[in-house]
């Protein structure tokens, strides 16, 4: 669901910034990275079978 | 570099990145892959990519809009490389088919690092920069085309990203689209 939702927002953001403010744009494409940053963090949870 | 010739660099930029989502459309569709979370953020990399193009499309070329682009590229390409180290050991067959040797998730690392050192070139052309003011400027139908098309993609990931996870969390390794699924 998330993965559904992050998509929608990259679009809305897209839309904003063909259409709407450039400032608008700018802090939705900010928080739209920051959630997309947390997402990947909670993801990353799968221990990397690497050694060095 | 002149302003009109970044901006239509600009335009082959977002065709570019529409290019990479229809590819991955492809795969889903016909080779019948459905992405796992770590391929839908790096779609989701790909698509945030395009908002930097877009505004320079529309608003003309700044640096803070190569500087989202910019973002976005690490971000997918962080997630990418962690991908391709969850497949590094010998022996791992990796996610997904390979094409032309790599998977996909290695081309995305490609895609990425491409797009970095692209935007990097072209920030190198400080004429582009000459007009201070941001309003919106006329924009040709190549650049129109361009930016619908990514927006048109993105908006199918939506839906195609919906019609897989449904309304929980998307599996690890998914094999059918859960939506449709439940309708069943």
């Amino acid at each position: 669901m998330e993965f559904t939702a992050l998509l929608l927002a990259v679009t809305v953001v897209m839309l904003v910034a063909w259409r709407g403010s450039r400032t608008l744009a700018l802090a939705l494409f900010a928080a739209t990275l920051a959630a997309s940053v947390v997402t990947y963090l909670h993801h990353a949870t799968d221990v990397l079978k690497l050694s060095f | 570099m002149t302003r009109s010739l970044a901006v239509t660099l600009n335009a082959l930029g977002l065709y570019g990145i529409a290019l990479v989502l229809t590819a991955a459309f492809a795969a889903q569709l016909w080779l019948g892959e459905l992405p796992c979370p770590l391929c839908l953020l790096q779609r989701f990399a790909f698509a945030l990519l395009a908002i930097g193009p877009i505004l320079n499309v529309r608003f003309g070329p700044r640096p803070s809009h190569y500087a989202l682009s910019l973002l976005a590229a690490a971000v997918g390409a962080t997630v990418a490389t962690r991908q391709i180290l969850l497949h590094v050991m010998p022996g791992d067959p990796g996610f997904g088919s390979a094409l032309l040797g790599y998977h996909y998730y290695t081309w995305a690392f490609i895609g990425f690092v491409a797009a970095i050192i692209l935007i990097a070139a072209i920030l190198l052309f400080d004429r582009q920069f000459t007009d201070e003011e941001t309003k919106p400027m006329p924009v040709g139908a190549f650049a129109q085309v361009a930016v619908w098309l990514v927006i048109g993609l993105t908006a199918l990931n939506v839906v195609s990203t919906l019609l897989e996870c449904g309304f929980g969390a998307c599996p690890d390794n998914p094999v059918e689209y859960e939506l449709l699924k439940r309708a069943r």
